[in-house]
């Protein structure tokens, strides 16, 4: 304890926050003086008692250092100077300074920014949870190998089985009306098993979350919700009596239980929950029947499993695939071959992170690419102001600071740089952080992501982290240029800058390289991303989405039943199409190109034989006759869905693509062929032409389409479609009126031009696309910069030389010519170890796929352009302007050297 | 200067605050001489090294100092043990006592 004490003592005297020295001067005057008077007192002169006193004391300055020693911790008496020191070098050259600190500014923000979004998408899925490392994704593996939800017996079955978890629960994102009738609006919920919170081990900020006793399968049960801190302070006035009062969710009164804590968002990463309902009420509040949640069929939930403590995930993956073999056998009728397995949570197919996982880390990659240049940048502004500062460091070695010492210095200085760098950088992140909330396409989604966006603690200590290495890569070579000063070089030199500077230019050479070759590197991978993209949106999605607004219905939250639902669109319907200007009307369940996954159904089709794992889970869509006629999809065959097919028929209509028809009726006519799905037979009534479906460089993929009437049910999405003769959102306010009057109570949510709407399925590679040409462009400039800055200083010391030259009959011309092969040497060198490292990242990055569907469908960020010539060849090329034009102007000015004053310069 | 003996390390904090003990509160020359005295002048003290030695003393918070009135009427700062010197006076000399106590069955003529 008391050396702790003297320590902090200690350091506050460090900091000049106590006054002891001056305080110790006048202690020794006291004790010089009654030493001089005993000496007197004992006969000597005063002058001899003087001496003696000093003697005793062993010298006057010796007594103070000894004293101002222990009154401050030298080591760090020494950093302060340094500091002090820094601080005045930086404000006695604002400019440099400023350009330097937001060259590092730029280049730590993007890695702060970036890293905020890998940090809260991919690192830390999951806020608000107890000890999330043990929790891990359930997903259900197809016949096929693919990832599906699950269904609520099958996680009946794994809740009540499995010895390994601590618990399992499911949990369905669902949307929600809160509100009277005329009032509603629209809030994102989960729809969750009871034990939901007591698996993720959620804490309550206020009231109570699901008791055991609400953990029940009893449909229709439970009337209670869980509320977000966020929705309790934006919509219920952070009411601390709300607890027992009621809300009015899809038109049913359910009691406030209780509000989540605050860090607690729900189950998908980066996206806000703000409710929590028992899955239980969902016979209620959607009107699903209650078979459906009997039926191990329904895939829908999404799984999350809490493994037991000291149990790996290899063996929770092992003891949940033997329950979920098992289970496939003795319910071979619906899950035949059918498996489960446990996935980290960042490796979840769900959510946002499928689609941004891949272009996250590229980014993440970029950033700390453009983090390098402005290090290697700021290294080598750094070393030419080391080299105009030699005066200054001559003469402090020469007052005897050792090596060490003024490599201290320098490192201290750019450590100061790149803090105050890292300081701006993480001022700009809250703000570049909403960047990705305006990348994402317009969509139910996009409202929920980015919960917060303020920088956490693990945010702060990785910019922290690449503050200090950014000081040390940018601080390194400045110090060891330092470290090699030689003082009797320097001072025969006697101030000439002759050949002293040689090697240190080599080393800024070779900087100035690196630069040109990592400004290489992400100007090819831009060319690529663009490309790719350019290329992606050029191909025909095979519909026409021009001139179609897209809007959803939720009408199941108006409490209608199935059949009020089906008889809504139809009237619907009707009234639309006698609108002028609307050339058609469409309802489906899903989108295509949309944001969301596809759902599938798993056929059995006559005279189709599969293979033993054949995967028959085949995509599909159910609409309304009018779909395919307003999309443009042509039929090549049979026909489209007419008004016939909305009865319920023994046998039901469907109609196949070309893809589904070269698969399983190869040859023969699929005509009147039928197919077995959703527990009864459908017959196939014509053929539809191929189109994209989940991604534009998908290759044809088998699918089909049922009729809206005979397949649709409760739990099923609405997506209605509008034909218009001109712009699609003029005709948004005729679709409002038309539904109100129908009902009053129907709003019409996330309305968007389809063709926007389709630029979701885009959206990876439009982020790849977009921020690497923003950061190779910084690139390039910090390059053009860094090549300018040494080309400059270059011309600059050999004034003289120069000036010799041309007294002895060099041209203005041969001088121009000497300063630029100069500078293109360098390029050239940069260009050509750019290439490689181009060539060689460029295939990695081929590599790197996206998906927004746990089936398997994924789509890559390049596509197969990763080595198109002609973009290597334009970058180099570009790259050389911008290095012909940074040694340009240094030529210029070295053309122009009068010889007369070059000589008598110095 | 044959004959004295210069003090020992880390003796001179215990010699000082023993000194503090007997004595009450001392300014560092009157601290000095008196250690110089009890000694029978048998060590030489370096008065240099003295100060940074009370500095660290009232540092551990083992003594504190303010400024008063020497006996002349000089202004000089005095030195006075806390609570926790004279707990670490008692503990340090039990401690001493028993390490020389040791020491000196070791040193003592064999036999005994």
């Amino acid at each position: 304890m008391p050396k702790l004490r003297a320590f902090w003592l200690r350091i506050l005297g460090a900091l000049r926050m106590n006054h002891k020295a001056a305080d110790f001067d006048a202690e020794l005057e006291s004790h010089i003086a009654m030493a001089v008077s005993a000496g007197e007192r004992n006969g000597l002169s005063a002058e001899e008692a003087h001496r003696q006193a000093l003697i005793q004391l062993g010298g006057m300055e010796q007594a103070r250092q000894a004293y101002r020693d222990r009154v401050t911790l030298p080591m760090l008496e020494n950093i302060l100077r340094d500091i002090r020191f820094a601080l005045r070098q930086m404000l006695h050259n604002p400019g440099f300074t400023a350009v330097v600190i937001l060259t590092l500014a730029i280049g730590i923000g993007a890695c702060a920014t970036t890293f905020t979004w890998v940090n809260a998408v991919l690192l830390q899925p999951l806020s608000g949870v107890a000890d999330p490392s043990r929790l891990a994704v359930v997903e259900t593996v197809t016949a096929g190998g693919a990832f599906v939800p699950n269904s609520y017996p099958d996680f009946q079955d794994f809740r009540d089985h499995l010895k390994l978890f601590d618990g399992i629960a499911v949990t369905r994102p669902a949307a929600f009306s809160v509100g009277r009738e005329e009032h509603t609006e629209r809030v994102w919920g989960e729809l969750v098993s009871g034990n939901f919170f007591a698996v993720l081990g959620v804490r309550p900020e206020l009231g109570r979350l699901f008791l055991p006793a609400e953990y029940g399968d009893a449909p229709g049960k439970y009337p209670i919700v869980v509320v977000s801190d966020r929705y309790w302070r934006t919509h219920l006035g952070a009411d601390p009596g709300v607890v027992g009062k009621t809300l009015r969710i899809n038109q049913h009164e359910l009691t406030v239980v209780g509000v989540a804590a605050p860090a607690f968002h729900g189950s998908l990463p980066a996206i806000a929950f703000d409710m929590w309902i028992p899955y239980m009420q969902q016979p209620v509040l959607n009107g699903v029947p209650t078979w459906l949640l009997r039926d191990r069929h329904n895939r829908n939930m999404l799984g999350i499993g809490r493994i037991r403590q000291g149990v790996t995930l290899a063996q929770a993956r092992q003891e949940l695939k033997a329950l979920a073999d098992r289970m496939a056998i003795a319910n071979a009728d619906v899950s035949k071959g059918m498996s489960a397995t446990l996935l980290r949570f960042d490796q979840s197919p769900h959510g946002p992170q499928g689609l941004l996982a891949g272009p996250l880390r590229i980014l993440m990659g970029v950033s700390l690419l453009v983090l390098l240049i402005v290090c290697v940048n700021v290294a080598n502004l750094l070393m030419a102001r080391a080299t105009s500062r030699e005066k200054e460091f001559s003469a402090r070695l020469a007052l005897g600071a050792g090596h060490a010492r003024l490599m201290r210095q320098v490192l201290t200085e750019s450590l100061l740089l790149s803090l105050c760098g890292a300081v701006l950088g993480i001022a700009a992140t809250p703000v570049l952080s909403r960047a990705l909330k305006l990348l994402m396409p317009p969509g139910p989604m996009s409202l929920l992501v980015g919960g917060n966006s303020h920088p956490s603690v693990t945010v702060l200590g990785f910019t922290a982290g690449i503050c200090v290495l950014a000081a040390l890569a940018a601080g390194v070579f400045p110090a060891l240029q330092v470290s090699r000063m030689s003082l009797s070089a320097r001072l025969n030199d006697a101030g000439r800058s002759g050949m002293a500077g040689r090697r240190r230019n080599r080393l800024r050479s070779v900087l100035v390289a690196a630069e040109v070759a990592l400004a290489l590197v992400t100007l090819v991978g831009a060319g690529l991303f663009a490309r790719g993209f350019e290329q992606t949106i050029g191909i025909d999605p095979g519909f026409d989405p021009n001139h179609v607004l897209l809007s959803q219905l939720y009408l199941s939250t108006n409490g209608y039943t199935l059949e009020q639902r089906k008889e809504f669109c139809r009237r619907l319907e009707e009234r639309m199409e006698s609108e002028p200007g609307v050339l058609g009307f469409a309802y489906s369940d899903g989108v295509p190109l949309g944001f969301e996954p596809s759902w599938w159904e798993d056929l059995r089709i006559e005279g189709y034989a599969p293979q033993p794992d054949e995967n028959m889970n085949i995509f599909r869509n159910v609409i309304s006759p009018g779909y395919l006629p307003l999309m443009h999809i042509p039929i090549v065959e049979g026909r489209n869905f007419t008004e016939a097919d909305n009865e319920v028929p023994d046998v039901g209509s469907m109609i196949v693509n070309q893809a589904f028809v070269r698969r399983f009726f190869a040859g023969s006519d699929p005509i009147g062929k039928k197919v077995h799905g959703w527990g009864s037979w459908f017959r196939i009534v014509g053929v539809a032409k191929d189109s994209k479906y989940h991604y534009l460089t998908e290759p044809a993929t088998p699918y089909f389409y049922v009729p809206f009437r005979q397949v649709y049910r409760a739990d099923m999405n609405l997506a209605i479609y509008v034909r218009t003769q001109g712009d699609p959102e003029s005709i948004l306010s005729t679709l409002r009126t038309q539904a109100r009057a129908i009902d009053p109570n129907v709003t019409i949510y996330d309305p968007a031009p389809l063709k926007e709407f389709i630029g979701a399925s885009l959206y990876p590679q439009k982020v790849a696309a977009s921020t690497m040409a923003v950061m190779g462009g910084i690139a390039i400039l910090l390059a053009a910069v860094g090549l300018y800055a040494v080309m400059a200083f270059w011309v600059a010391q050999r004034t003289q030389e120069i000036g010799i030259r041309m007294a002895l009959g060099a041209q203005p011309r041969d001088v121009l010519h000497m300063v630029v092969r100069k500078g293109l040497a360098v390029t050239a060198a940069g260009m050509a170890l750019g290439m490689i490292c181009a060539f060689a990242l460029a295939r990695i990055i081929a590599s790197v796929s996206y998906t927004d569907s746990a089936m398997g469908a994924s789509a890559n960020l390049l596509g197969d352009r990763a080595t198109d010539p002609i973009i290597y060849a334009a970058a180099a090329v570009f790259l050389c302007c911008i290095a012909l034009l940074a040694c340009w102007i240094p030529a210029r000015r070295a053309a122009a050297v009068d010889p007369m004053i070059a000589l008598r310069a110095d | 200067m044959g004959g004295k003996t210069d003090v020992w390390q880390g003796t001179l904090a215990l010699m000082v605050l023993r000194t503090l003990e007997t004595i009450g509160p001392q300014h560092g020359y009157g601290l000095a001489r008196r250690i110089e005295q009890t000694s029978g002048d048998r060590i030489q003290l370096n008065y240099g090294t003295l100060y940074p030695a009370l500095l660290k003393l009232e540092q551990e918070g083992y003594v504190r100092s303010r400024w008063g009135a020497s006996d002349n009427n000089r202004k000089a700062k005095f030195y006075e043990l806390t609570k926790a010197g004279q707990r670490y006076v008692r503990k340090a000399t039990a401690e001493w006592e028993e390490t020389t106590a040791i020491l000196a069955r070791f040193l003592a003529p064999a036999g005994e």
